[in-house]
């Protein structure tokens, strides 16, 4: 490549991003054509979404020269079609070799975004997705029923696919209601918020709507534009006349008791693109989003951090001239209403980098769907997450952690469909994964499962210590490295992360909760508990030999003045430290030693300042020399694998243009204290490599 | 086709990298250490906004730290989503070099330079060695994601 790789490197970004999306979009309408074709049903709607999914991956990819993807998508674009002309009808031996076509493509993504060529297509794909042409087209046209005969009016039968009003006959065939709903807007209806856009979502509740029409001339209430809604549903009449806002709305029956031949759908092959002027789902979709990529908003965050360390600086010279005696009245109103902008800003930034958890988890369908393969146990995905959102940083971790525990839930937790029958349970399992919104900028994410439930006793035996009493001591022995309660390591769960690093995801890394809840037999419930946001931070600023760190406020328990006098050493113990704090004695870790700091001045340290967190639920005391301030700071995790490491939460910038490190001091101390044992002077280099 | 490269040199010796792996060049004003990091790592330093780790080539070369001055240059390199820099003695100069001039390394320099080289250009009297990036800056994780 000459010319082109320069393209290629320009357009790699949007391409990635845009391949990345349409492929969640592909996976989406795969799964849902799956569930159609097994209850041996038609899906036109998603069988035309992945069909245009495909053919816009193809040309994407034709664009940035990525040959084995146009080859891939091409070939399953085209039995696509020939399936979207047979009205969304695809066999289903078919499925499986689309499914391999997605994660080839996709795998092939992945490739070009660690800056490697994509990979040549796999052997024999080509000739089995070819194939599919043939199997699609040899089932389409014979086995086409007319078991319901739709009763419309000629100027709608007109406007309507032959793989719309195949979607309708073969819904009612299959015991839903076909029906026509008709909604009037106006001017007082828009004003009282029912238009039809929100009319739209909410009959999408209740049934599937499988076309808009707009109709004008004089309408009923005295309008002049109706929108006929042509659904399929279990709704009642009622319930669909009031998502509609009541009258002047009506509602048909599109299936009558005697079916009329003559009034039959005329069968013509229709063209395509006639209908696409009507299609305002698409505009709706596509209107007022914005794909933008993070690194500008973390550029729009950054410009922010610096305003608000300009700020300090203001309110500390304003103060200056106040005690000069300067008037400084109004100059103080102005700060104060700068000090409410920069909050509303700061609020309105946060907001953009919001994700909405649905997104962040359409993967996992797919996750349960190769589990259900590949252990043959019947489980059942249940995703309840609502409308929750998420900064985006943290979704980008808390992603691998919920995937995690879905997998151990099919894999460990849940029995096989044998076991299950014999304990009385339904043989498909259910997995559980649900959130919502809590107090105070936390979301409370619930994994549960209906399996066997956590064996203690095995767990002990496992871990050869003693059986844990309490959830919170299994939780604890779960979640040591390396433990694993299966002998040999599964194809599902065996390579992957244990709850180790599922806590250190939630608790260190995103400083949120984890929680057990697991009863034999019944099953069990993780929960979790982590901040909306991690981006920006308010902090406490100390010293420590010399240099500026910064740690959450939220993770602080105490400040404590240190008074070397009151400082016990326990015979015996070498170099343990404690530190009274209200009648109790908590141990005193040295910042400087765990950070492993030389002190410019020579002089052994021990701090007169105090931080107090809890590590695993017991209070430390790690020692600083001086606290400087407590600001708002914004977070950034350090991302590399040379600096990602243990107690160092991220960096900031506070105004010098140098990184300061942001720790967290629970990881900290655990990583590089050793649990209990306060730290030693003098040890610590030896993990230098 | 003649390919630029960007020259730094390190205790003496000539390094050379593509110049398209190489963002920028920045004078070296100190990094923040960062605890735990392997030993090569000098730090963390703000570039343009971003946050990046630095290694320091002396240490990562197997020889003593030296004094940092104003010749002291970070290479900012790009390494598919990574962006690491590398802190070298002194950065001035670009070349082109054709795939004629370039060899495969001599025995002795792949022994000593623990394959980082993997390469050498003769320019005119001068040897300039061609470093392998990815191996430098280091492509595994600095402790096995955590667990030590």
């Amino acid at each position: 490549m000459t010319g082109s790789s320069v393209d290629l490197a320009d357009f790699l970004p949007a391409y990635l991003a845009e391949a990345e999306e349409l492929l969640g979009a592909a996976h989406r309408h795969l799964l849902a054509v799956e569930t159609s074709v097994r209850r041996g049903l038609a899906h036109p709607r998603a069988v035309r979404e992945l069909f245009r999914a495909l053919h816009t991956i193809k040309g994407l990819s034709a664009m940035v020269d990525v040959e084995p993807i146009v080859a891939i998508a091409h070939w399953m674009e085209t039995s696509l079609r020939h399936a979207d002309r047979a009205g969304g009808r695809l066999p289903e031996p078919s499925v499986e070799p689309l499914m391999e076509g997605l994660r080839e493509i996709e795998q092939r993504v992945r490739q070009l975004a660690a800056g490697k060529q994509a990979a040549p297509v796999p052997a024999g794909l080509l000739e089995r997705l070819e194939a599919l042409e043939s199997i699609v087209l040899g089932t389409a046209p014979a086995q086409k029923p007319a078991p319901a005969v739709l009763e419309l009016d000629a100027a709608i039968a007109a406007r309507l696919s032959a793989a719309e009003k195949e979607q309708l006959t073969t819904g009612a065939a299959a015991g839903r209601r076909a029906v026509r709903l008709d909604f009037v807007p106006s001017a007082e209806r828009a004003a009282a918020g029912v238009t039809i856009n929100s009319v739209r979502d909410r009959v999408a509740k209740l049934a599937e709507t499988v076309k808009v029409l707009p109709l004008s001339g004089p309408a009923a209430g005295g309008g002049s534009l109706t929108f006929v809604l042509l659904l399929l549903t279990d709704a009642t009449d009622a319930a669909l006349l009031e998502a509609a806002g009541g009258e002047p709305a009506s509602m048909r029956a599109l299936t009558g008791a005697a079916p009329e031949p003559a009034q039959a759908v005329p069968a013509a092959p229709e063209p395509e693109p006639a209908l696409l002027e009507e299609e305002p789902e698409e505009q709706r979709r596509g209107a007022g989003t914005l794909r933008v990529e993070v690194s500008r908003l973390d550029e729009a965050l950054e410009r922010l951090a610096a305003l608000v360390v300009n700020r300090s600086r203001l309110t500390r010279a304003v103060a200056a001239l106040t005690a000069a005696g300067a008037p400084t009245r109004e100059l103080t109103a102005i700060l104060q209403e700068n000090g409410r902008q920069l909050r509303d800003m700061r609020a309105a930034i946060i907001r953009l980098r919001m994700v909405r958890v649905g997104d962040v988890l359409e993967r996992l369908p797919l996750l349960v769907r190769g589990l259900r393969r590949s252990t043959g146990k019947a489980v059942r995905l249940e995703l309840d997450v609502g409308d929750a959102e998420l900064d985006k940083a943290v979704a980008d971790r808390l992603l691998p952690a919920l995937v995690h525990l879905v997998r151990n839930a099919v894999d460990h937790a849940l029995e096989s469909p044998d076991e299950r029958r014999a304990a009385g349970k339904p043989e498909e399992g259910v997995v559980r994964l649900a959130c919502h919104a809590g107090a105070s900028g936390l979301l409370d994410i619930s994994v549960a499962d209906d399996g066997r439930g956590v064996d203690a006793r095995a767990v002990a035996a496992r871990a050869g210590g003693p059986v844990p009493q309490t959830p919170d001591a299994l939780l604890e022995v779960l979640c040591r490295p390396g433990f694993s309660t299966r002998d040999a390591a599964t194809a599902t769960s065996g390579r992957g992360m244990g709850m180790d690093i599922v806590r250190r995801i939630i608790v260190d890394q995103l400083g949120g909760e984890l929680a057990l809840e697991t009863r034999p037999g019944a099953g069990t419930t993780f929960r979790l508990r982590v901040p909306l946001t991690i981006t920006l931070v308010d902090a406490f600023v100390f010293e420590c030999a010399g240099l500026r760190y910064a740690v959450a406020v939220g993770s602080v328990d105490e400040l404590i003045d240190v008074d070397p006098a009151r400082l016990v050493r326990p015979a015996g113990a070498s170099g343990v430290v404690l530190v009274e704090r209200r009648g109790s004695a908590v141990p005193l870790l040295s910042l400087e030693s765990l950070l492993e700091l030389e002190r410019r001045d020579g002089q052994e340290g021990r701090g007169t300042k105090a931080l107090i967190v809890r590590q695993r639920g017991e209070p430390v005391a790690f020692a600083v020399d001086r606290l400087v301030c407590q600001q708002e700071i914004v977070l950034r995790p350090l991302e590399d694998p040379l600096v990602r490491v243990s107690g160092v939460a991220g960096a900031t910038d506070l105004g010098d243009g140098q990184p300061t490190l942001v720790l967290d001091l629970a990881a900290l101390g655990l990583a590089r204290g050793g649990g209990r044992r306060p730290a030693e002077p003098g040890r610590g280099r030896e993990r230098a490599t | 086709m003649s390919v630029l490269h960007v020259v730094f040199k390190v205790d003496g010796a000539e390094y050379a990298l593509p110049a398209a792996d190489v963002l920028q060049m920045e004078s070296f004003t100190g990094a923040t250490p960062v605890p735990g990091a392997p030993r090569h790592v000098a730090g963390l330093v703000q570039v343009r906004g971003r946050v990046i780790p630095v290694v320091d080539a002396r240490v990562r070369f197997g020889l003593s730290p030296g004094e940092r001055n104003l010749d002291s240059r970070v290479v900012v390199g790009q390494l598919g989503d990574r962006v690491v820099g590398l802190l070298v003695d002194s950065a001035r100069e670009v070349l082109k070099l054709d795939p004629a001039q370039v060899k495969p390394p001599p025995p002795l320099v792949v022994e000593q330079a623990r394959g980082f080289v993997k390469a050498v250009a003769q320019v005119g009297p001068r040897l300039v060695m061609l470093i392998d990036f990815p191996r430098v800056i280091g492509e595994e994780a600095p402790d096995g994601d955590g667990q030590r």
